[in-house]
Formats: C-alpha cells, sequence, structure tokens
C-alpha cells in the first residue's frame, strides 16, 4: 500500500502525478526550487516542500537532500517523472536503500540500458535488431575507422553513456572520421563524464517508432502499440502521434514482440519505452530504451484508455496486471504537440517571463497537460516546455483538424511560444501525407526561418492586428485618459439574422 | 495625428483612426468596436466579423497579438514617431554602430570573435546558455568589433550590451 507519493520533478509531469495520486487517494508531495515558488506543481499538491535554490544540482538533482525529505515526511514512494533523477541508476539504488519504493524500474535494468553498448550487445543477442555497428567501445580512431569500414559509410559516431543528441557526429566518408571521432568523445567526456563511442550505420530518413512497454512483478509483458514521434528539432521531439501512419498490422505484430524481447531481455519492470528507427522498407533496428515515463505518454492513453501513471503507481505497490494484452486495444489516433517558450524567428532562443495570461482550449477529444499557471515564471533554469495539447479523433485526419482548432484557441500572454509553428507542421503536406521522417523539422521548416513561413499568413489577421494596435496606440496617445470601454459584450448582439 | 504606421515584419500599413468607432484603411472607411475582456485581451468587431486577439504590451512601440494561433509581433507608432525612428535608424546605419546585446538572461559560454575583428550581418559571434541550451547570438549589422564588454563564463541580464560594432 502506498499512502504518500513524493514527486521529484516539477512542470507539467509533476501535474500529471499529482492527478493520478488524487484518483487513486494517495497523497502527493512535491519538491520545488526557489524560483518555482508559484508554479502550479506546487500549487496543485497536497504538500509542497522547498528543495534548494534554482540550479538543479542543489535542487531537483540533489540526492541526498530528496531521500533526507522522503524519510522526514514519511513518504513510501517516490515518482521521479522524466528528465532530472528519472534514469539514474545511483538515485534509484539511494531510494531502494531507504527502502522507499521507486515507481519505475530497478536501479539494474537502468543501469544496464544506461549504457548504450551493453544495451546493444544485449538486444543482440536477445534477438532484438539493432543498427549495424559496433557493441563494445571503440577506443582509437584507427580502430573506428576499420570499424567504419566493416559497416559501410555513411556511419554515426556515437557516445556510449549518451542521450539527447550530444557527443554524436555523422561521417561520410573516411578523411572526415579522425576530427569527429576526437569531437564525439570530447562532447561525451564533457556531457557523460565518458568519452566511450561506438560506431553504426547511418540510417537515412528513418521515422522514429517507439513502442511503450508496461511489466508487473509477476512476470507478465505487455505493449501498448508504437507512438512516432519523428518530428523532432535537435533530437527534442515536438509533435508526436499514436498509433504511427507508417506501421502496417504485419510491422506493427513484429516492432511489439520486439519490444516485448527487449523489456524482458534486462527483467524490466513497470512502464518503459523501446525507441527504433524504421527505414523506407519499414526495417526496424533498436536505438535505445527510456526506462521511465516518456513526455508524450498521453497518446497512447487517449488510444488504449489507459491511464500509464495509475498503472505505474500499482505495479509500483506489487499489484498484477488487472488486463491481459488481448484486453488491450486501440480506438482512433491521438496526436500531441509540445508548446514551448521559445522565439521560433529569432533562432529559437528561449523566451523568459510571467504567464500574465492563459486560457486553454477545450471541447471534444481535447486534453491539456500544463505545468504553467496565472503568474508561474519561466525562468532560465529549466526545460522551457510550457504545456501539451493532445487531441484524440476518431481517424488521424480528424485528430489535426482538432489539434489545430485547440491551438487556435489557446491563449499565452507574458511569453513567446510556438504555437503558431506548430500550426505550421500541422497543415505541411508532407505531415498530412505521412510521408515525412525525423529530418522534417531540418530539411522543410529550417530553410524557412525566420519569417519566410509565415508567408501564408492571411493578410486577413495582418489588418486586423493592424487595427488593434492602431486603436491601442490611439488611445495611449490620448490627451484625456479615457480607457477602451471595459465591458465584456456579447460578439453577436448586434447581429441579426433572417 | 491620427495616422498610425503599423510594422509587421518588414510591412508596412498604415491605419487611420477617424473615432472611436471608424478606421480608414486602403482608402476604405471600416465600422469598429473594441473591447477590453482584460488587461490581455481584446474583442475586435470590424464589420460582422469578431475576433479575440490576446496582446502583449512588449515595450513602448511593441505588441505581441496572438490571434487564431498565429503570433504577429508588431511595431505601432504614429506617423511622426514612425518618422523620427526612420531618421535615427537612417543615422545609425550612416555612422555604422550597433550593439549586440543579450535577448534574454543567461550564461556567455563562448566569444567567436576579438576586438578588432570583422563580422558580417547575421554571423554568429558569441553563444549564450539558457534553458539547458546554447543559443547563438548574431551580428545585427556589419562591421568591426569595437569593445567586448562581458567576458566567457560570466552571466548576462536581459538586454546587456555585450558587444559593440562599428
Amino acid at each position: 500500500m502506498i499512502n504518500k507519493v513524493l514527486i521529484v520533478n516539477r512542470g507539467e509531469i509533476a501535474v500529471r502525478i499529482i492527478k493520478a495520486c488524487r484518483e487513486m487517494k494517495i497523497l502527493s508531495a512535491v519538491i520545488y526550487s526557489d524560483p518555482d515558488i508559484d508554479s502550479l506543481h506546487v500549487r496543485a499538491a497536497d504538500e509542497a516542500y522547498r528543495i534548494g535554490p534554482a540550479q538543479a544540482s542543489e535542487s531537483y538533482l540533489h540526492i541526498p537532500k530528496i531521500i533526507e525529505l522522503a524519510k522526514e515526511i514519511n513518504a513510501d514512494a517516490i515518482h521521479p517523472g522524466y528528465g532530472f533523477l528519472s534514469e539514474n541508476a545511483a538515485f534509484i539504488r539511494a531510494v531502494e536503500d531507504a527502502g522507499i519504493t521507486f515507481i519505475g524500474p530497478g536501479s539494474d535494468a537502468v543501469l544496464l540500458m544506461g549504457q548504450k553498448t551493453a544495451a546493444r550487445t544485449l538486444m543482440k543477442s536477445s534477438g532484438v535488431p539493432i543498427v549495424p555497428g559496433t557493441t563494445e567501445p571503440v577506443r582509437t580512431v584507427d580502430a573506428a575507422i576499420k570499424a567504419a569500414e566493416v559497416i559501410g559509410y555513411p556511419v554515426m559516431i556515437k557516445a556510449s553513456a549518451g542521450g539527447g543528441g550530444k557527443g554524436m557526429r555523422k561521417v561520410f566518408n573516411p578523411q572526415e572520421l579522425p576530427d569527429a571521432f576526437e569531437k564525439a568523445s570530447s562532447e561525451a567526456r564533457k556531457a557523460f563524464g565518458n568519452d566511450a563511442v561506438y560506431i553504426e550505420r547511418f540510417i537515412v530518413n528513418p521515422k522514429h517508432i517507439e513502442v511503450q512497454i508496461i511489466a508487473d512483478k509477476f512476470g507478465n509483458y505487455l505493449h501498448l502499440f508504437e507512438r512516432e514521434c519523428s518530428v523532432q528539432r535537435r533530437h527534442q521531439k515536438v509533435i508526436e502521434e499514436a498509433p504511427s501512419i507508417a506501421v502496417d498490422d504485419a510491422t506493427r505484430e513484429k516492432i511489439t514482440s520486439a519490444a516485448i524481447l527487449a523489456a524482458k531481455a534486462c527483467n524490466y519492470v513497470n512502464a518503459g519505452t523501446i525507441e527504433f528507427l524504421m527505414d523506407r522498407d519499414k526495417k526496424f533496428y533498436f536505438l535505445e530504451m527510456n526506462t521511465r515515463l516518456q513526455v508524450e505518454h498521453p497518446v497512447t492513453e487517449m488510444i488504449t484508455g489507459i491511464d500509464l501513471v495509475k498503472e505505474q503507481i500499482k505495479i509500483a505497490s506489487g499489484e498484477e496486471l488487472s488486463f491481459t494484452q488481448e484486453d488491450v486495444t486501440k480506438t482512433g489516433h491521438a496526436v500531441e504537440c509540445r508548446v514551448y517558450a521559445e522565439d521560433v524567428d529569432n533562432n529559437f532562443a528561449p523566451s523568459t517571463g510571467k504567464i500574465i495570461h492563459h486560457r486553454m482550449p477545450s471541447g471534444p477529444g481535447i486534453r491539456i497537460d500544463r505545468g504553467i499557471d496565472l503568474q508561474t515564471n519561466i525562468s532560465v533554469y529549466y526545460d522551457p516546455m510550457l504545456s501539451k495539447v493532445i487531441a484524440w479523433g476518431k481517424d488521424r485526419e480528424e485528430a489535426i483538424v482538432r489539434l489545430k482548432r485547440a491551438l487556435s484557441e489557446y491563449q499565452i500572454a507574458g511569453v513567446i511560444t510556438n504555437i503558431h509553428s506548430l500550426r505550421w507542421i500541422l497543415t505541411n503536406e508532407k505531415f498530412i501525407d505521412g510521408s515525412f521522417d525525423i529530418n522534417f523539422i531540418e530539411n522543410e521548416f529550417l530553410p524557412l526561418v525566420p519569417e519566410k513561413w509565415k508567408q501564408g499568413n492571411s493578410d486577413e489577421l495582418k489588418f486586423w492586428v493592424s487595427v488593434l494596435g492602431a486603436l491601442l496606440k490611439h488611445d495611449e496617445t490620448k490627451l484625456k485618459a479615457n480607457p477602451v470601454n471595459c465591458t465584456s459584450t456579447n460578439k453577436w448582439t448586434s447581429l441579426r439574422y433572417e | 495625428m491620427n495616422d498610425f504606421v503599423v510594422t509587421i515584419s518588414d510591412e508596412k500599413r498604415t491605419v487611420t483612426v477617424l473615432n472611436e468607432d471608424t478606421v480608414e484603411f486602403d482608402g476604405n472607411k471600416h465600422p469598429v468596436k473594441l473591447s477590453k475582456i482584460n488587461n490581455h485581451v481584446y474583442l475586435l468587431k470590424i464589420g460582422n466579423k469578431v475576433y479575440e486577439i490576446t496582446t502583449d504590451k512588449l515595450d513602448k512601440d511593441k505588441f505581441g497579438f496572438l490571434i487564431n494561433g498565429h503570433y504577429f509581433e508588431t511595431t505601432v507608432r504614429t506617423k511622426l514617431s514612425e518618422k523620427a525612428a526612420e531618421y535615427l535608424k537612417n543615422k545609425r546605419l550612416e555612422s555604422h554602430q550597433d550593439n549586440i546585446s543579450a535577448p534574454m538572461p543567461g550564461l556567455l559560454l563562448k566569444l567567436m570573435k576579438k576586438v578588432g575583428d570583422k563580422v558580417e550581418q547575421g554571423e554568429s559571434v558569441a553563444v549564450l546558455e539558457a534553458m539547458k541550451m546554447e543559443n547563438d547570438l548574431r551580428s545585427p549589422a556589419s562591421g568591426i568589433i569595437k569593445e567586448i564588454l562581458v567576458a566567457e563564463g560570466a552571466s548576462v541580464e536581459k538586454n546587456q550590451v555585450i558587444i559593440n560594432i562599428e
């Protein structure tokens, strides 16, 4: 039995976990750093504790403080969310050692999957297809050149301890290799404190397909279908959907079976995601396993009706899964987009400030998972994601139409957001027909930044905002202070039908 | 006095506010009605169409408008102050003086240039780290680096001048 969960995270995912706890009548406690005092997760939780100053290393990443707090407040479980400490094996071990239930996999599985070369070796021996390449770290330039020759160019050099695009280099020929090798190792050392790299074949224009799996402590392993997350910028996902338009029934059968094999190979428990690259011929290759809840988990929840966070908590408290693979069915289609505080035309610079106005979309098929509310500070210290807008429809077309409609209803003031660029993606032909791959943003959108992508904006909208601008400026410059009428009139009162 | 020049990504439009209920644009008069919902949301009716527009005042003459999921950064000036702004801008171009300032608070990770170096408009001159991400700072003008006011590794505040260019 879990009575109180300490949520070691912030933003929308902390709020998401609070909601699951509340539905299960479990107390939720959160931690916050100084700039987060007005954050939504602090307002929403049953209990909130200051953990430290802004720097994550002194707050959301400070393992001893977190363990001490959990003991002091009698939290019997810890949920890590995603990012921060979620895939930190040392943290998970510290939680286990303190006699607290960790809502997630065991530290052994996390440790194993965190070492990319060890994971590749294990996958290969378990019959999960991996991208052709080395399964051992490559130590020298000479060894790298030899390995690349066997694999065939172009190749990717990747950090063994890696993730998030750091310590990664694409190489087209042997001449480029020595320089790329040095750079990848040096980046890996800086980012992960470990300069080991490995080499694998570069898959041309693949799609990013991942499979959600869930496993209990009784050896039951289930998959919850796939998600497609090919719309990414610098390895950060922007739009995700389930199911994938590119995965047919036969491929789905194969890729979900491979995911189950992968989870079984590391004795995985709880919710996890196996990421694959899929080429044009629908051949797929193991990329990595994310041993935690994903940002994009809601699209899976929308098509399966399964609440992943509640299932995570039930599994952690020792319950057996209450459903079988046959019970897991999918209905319709769901698409999620991530709303970031960023200025797309200004080189995607993060936009900071205070949320001074926030009105969320609503209506059929719309779900918002958010970490912001009025007066929330968007600081430079953390991830600039504000919220996620998720739309469900009976098919992909309806989901996209609903998502576009929802984005046009979304009102945020105080920071600049990427909402309008999300709309651009949703109306792009390659996104709509499903032919997009992981280079979509780089090839289709970035050449039009800055400004050119807005050329499709209607003159009518520009006219409208011009009139509003002129009226507001007129009001400001009037000698007599006579504020704009403050009544919210019914906008249709003066329209007459018939 | 009631002519306003509205600039949206380099396009300029002139809107004349005849009175509180009428504006003139492109030689046509339009009946308008403006209601304020709160400090950041306005209901604007032009003819028979109504739009709800989210508004953020960015600085003295700058507004951010969010309308139907489209965002417009808009500079609005009276005709007179627009002329003054144009004059100042030309003046600046003549003397080739410009500066690069921090668009957000952060950590100055790297400087690509030193005093006396040539820069081209749009060239990256520095890397600023904010929100776990590295952001390129690009030069707004071509010229020679005259002065560097912040050292590598130092934190900068929003709008703090980092480099002067001549």
